[in-house]
């Protein structure tokens, strides 16, 4: 089981953060996510492997810095 | 201020540009008498229940780009300066008895002191003065100085102070932009202290307290709950934003030629988060973004401070960008190094990063070597280079007084003293309006080259940061779009300058419903708070819509301001190539797919069979089109002339059409 900005979510071996975007059906379009303390970018969504128990945070990034 | 001016210029920048405007003529330069440093708090700014409302605006006829440039930042000196009694300060004339300032809000005072045997820079400076004029209540103080780096070069930056109770220190934010610190210097001050006592959410009187308590309760209150669940900046400030950079090729590296480095993680959030020392780091009272953070017991290995313990704020992503990955340094203790003694000698990390790492191109492509430099071989990624040009800069010694005139006068002086070749300087010289660019790359958003371009002051991102819009999410993919977004948010962003507030609880902690609403980008429903603050504030009913006719009317004053002093016209608003596409064929073949297929596919060019430099110069002729053709949609989109004027419609609708603007208009053609 992984936390997906406080939401609980099923997790599986191998699944990766595009994997789980594309489950949760979220309408926004994310560049960033942050599993526990590590940033993770959209060039690396399909190569990243979320780890079981992880805490999933989406960020929403839009016009900031 | 009458009842008119007020309503016209608000307050803040507003204020700032307008005491500014009447007191310097169009010769006016940046070191005569009668030019000015105005700084101002803004209507809500000094409110310490609604999150970002202690920044002041200070604004000057700037050293480098010779016209007005305008600076934000936090400490508590702005808040304190209009609780005892001012809403804007100007300071103008010199001296040459180095006078501290006394503003005492407490005692119903002002004060001049002429001092002697006080210290040079800013850290010990602030430290001093705070315990000197305490009275036993250090955070009752705010000290604005520089360092003897903004007299020995001209992009000099202000420390404001605030007093941090829990490390018990005087701690600093930087007014850093286009060399204010130099003026201040120039006129002989070494210091203004404010004084005032207890701040409560009556201080700024608001007209509705309780409509004022609700809509910062709901802020604050959001604050507190998503920002741990979304980019943590009360743990790690900006520092997030390093690799995030970096995985979009927007991390600037080794003089803005690339936008990655896989060393970028030694500089990034993982670093910094256990370096920096936890505990409540807001830059003003009750901000719950609080991400002003700083390291405690940190050793220089160089400078006046080798070898003893001092507490560093910082750093922030533009100075870990500026002094770090666009110098070729990917070593997070000479990039802390670099913040700490910018800060202490009065430097703007921005400038000096920018300066410094277009000093190491030139050096690098052999346009200047070992004889200009006095010895340094300045190749890109020199750690105790970098830092030895930062002494010598506050000394006004060596090759560092020459990289602190700034890349606009180095570009003169390398091709008149050195020989070096103007046309490649022009290139990758990174400055427009004589402002160093601040650290994000924009060869791959158009928008974002309008962003800095089209910035009144220079290229300084706090006008318009449309990169993820338009790059990442492709939000704004036509010419119309780019120009609407670089029409609402330069004007939104600018009344945070009015108000005297910090934009970065507007659109960096994101309400979780914000996806659900049409323009996402603007986060509404901030903006809607921020209406609802400024009601409550001032008792003026105000809408989104008016919270931008209020910004435009002062966006539009300045941009007149910049053609009465030679300047805003279109071609002012150009920028160097670099900041377009790839300059040099090692640039281009680093990312040759990508360009080969912009040519191919979007620009439809048959590449069969041409040479990199070929392909170079049609990508160029291209991405210059499209920059000029962005030109033309912005001016449009904001009433202006097609030579970058507002247009007289503009200036009738704004109510800002005084005589002495009508006829510098038609001055300029525009009837
Ligand atoms: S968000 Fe950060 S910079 Fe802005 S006021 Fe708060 S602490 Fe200061």
């Amino acid at each position: 089981m992984i936390t997906v900005s406080g939401k609980s979510v099923c997790w599986r071996e191998g699944m990766t953060v595009a994997d789980l975007l594309k489950q949760i059906d979220d309408s926004q379009a994310y560049a960033v996510v942050r599993i526990n303390d590590s940033y993770v970018t959209r060039p690396n969504f399909g190569k990243t492997v979320i780890p079981d128990n992880s805490e999933v945070f989406l960020i929403p990034m839009i016009a900031g810095g | 201020m009458d009842a008119k001016t007020k309503e016209t210029f608000i307050g803040g920048k507003g204020y700032d540009l307008w005491l500014l405007w009447n007191a310097v003529k169009p010769t006016t330069k940046w070191n005569d008498p009668e030019n000015e440093i105005c700084i101002a708090a803004g209507p809500l700014g000094g409110t310490p229940i609604y999150p970002g409302s202690g920044k002041s605006i200070v604004t000057t006829l700037s050293p480098t780009t010779a016209t007005v440039i305008d600076s934000n930042v936090g400490g508590y000196f702005g808040p304190y300066l209009k609780f005892s009694g001012f809403d804007a300060l100007e300071i103008q004339g010199k001296t040459s008895n180095n006078v501290v300032i006394f503003i005492d809000g407490v005692d119903q005072k002002i004060q001049l002191f002429e001092s002697t045997g006080l210290p040079d820079d800013a850290y010990e400076l602030s430290a001093t003065l705070t315990e000197y004029f305490a009275a036993g209540k250090p955070r009752s103080i705010s000290v604005v100085s520089t360092g003897p780096g903004a007299k020995n070069t001209l992009i000099g930056c202000l420390n404001f102070t605030w007093y941090d109770v829990k490390r018990k220190r005087a701690r600093y934010k930087q007014a850093g932009r286009g060399g204010i610190g130099t003026v201040f210097a120039d006129k002989g001050i070494k210091a203004l202290v404010a004084r005032w006592d207890n701040v409560t959410a009556d201080t700024n009187n608001p007209a509705n307290k309780s409509a004022l308590k609700n809509v910062a309760k709901l802020h604050s209150r959001e604050i507190v709950e998503l920002d741990p669940k979304q980019n943590e900046m009360r743990r790690i400030g900006t520092t997030h934003l390093v690799t995030i950079m970096n995985d979009h090729d927007l991390l600037p590296t080794h003089n803005f030629r690339y936008g990655q480095h896989r060393e970028a993680p030694n500089i990034g959030q993982a670093v910094y988060r256990p370096l920096f020392d936890p505990g409540f780091d807001g830059c003003w009272m009750g901000c719950t973004v609080a991400c002003s953070h700083g390291i405690k017991d940190f050793v220089p290995l160089t400078g006046p401070y080798k070898g003893q313990n001092v507490f560093v704020d910082g750093p922030e992503y533009e100075t870990i960008a500026g002094c770090g990955s666009n110098l070729g340094i990917f070593d997070p203790h000479t990039v802390v190094e670099m913040n700490f003694y910018c800060d202490t000698y009065g430097l703007d990390t921005i400038s000096a990063g920018t300066a410094i790492a277009f000093a190491m191109e030139c050096y690098e492509l052999g346009l200047i070597n070992e004889t200009h430099t006095g010895g340094l071989r300045l190749n890109f990624g020199n750690r105790l280079g970098a830092l030895e040009l930062v002494h010598q800069m506050a000394k006004g010694e060596g090759f560092g007084h020459v990289v602190g005139q700034g890349v606009r006068k180095m570009k003169e002086i390398f091709a008149k003293d050195f020989g070096a070749d103007r046309k490649i300087m022009q290139d990758v010289g990174m400055e427009a309006k004589g402002l160093e660019f601040s650290e994000y790359m924009t060869k791959e958003s158009l928008a974002q080259q309008g962003g800095y371009g089209l910035a009144l002051k220079g290229p300084q991102h706090d006008e318009a940061w449309l990169i993820f819009m338009d790059m990442v999410h492709n939000f704004i993919p036509t010419f119309e779009q780019k120009a609407e977004a670089l029409h609402w948010f330069p004007m939104f962003r600018t009344w945070f300058g009015l108000c005297g507030l910090c934009k970065l609880p507007w659109n960096d902690i994101i309400p979780e419903d914000n996806k659900d609403t049409s323009e996402p980008a603007k986060i509404m429903k901030h903006v809607q708070w921020y209406a609802e603050y400024f009601s409550s504030v001032t008792g003026r009913k105000t809408t989104p819509d008016d919270l931008i006719k209020m910004s435009e009317v002062v966006y539009n004053f300045q941009r007149i301001f910049n053609l009465r002093m030679g300047f805003g016209r279109r071609e002012h608003d150009a920028i160097p190539y670099r900041a377009v596409g790839p300059v040099t064929e090692e640039e281009y073949l680093s990312r040759e797919e990508r360009y080969d297929k912009q040519l191919a596919e979007f620009h439809k060019v048959d590449i069969n069979g041409k040479s990199t430099a070929e392909k170079i110069a049609i990508l160029r002729q291209h991405r210059e089109e499209q920059y000029e053709k962005l030109k033309n949609a912005v001016y449009n989109r904001r009433g202006w002339s097609s030579d970058g004027i507002p247009n007289l419609k503009t200036v009738k609708r704004l109510g800002i059409d005084f005589p002495e603007i009508l006829e510098l208009l038609k001055t300029h053609g525009v009837a």
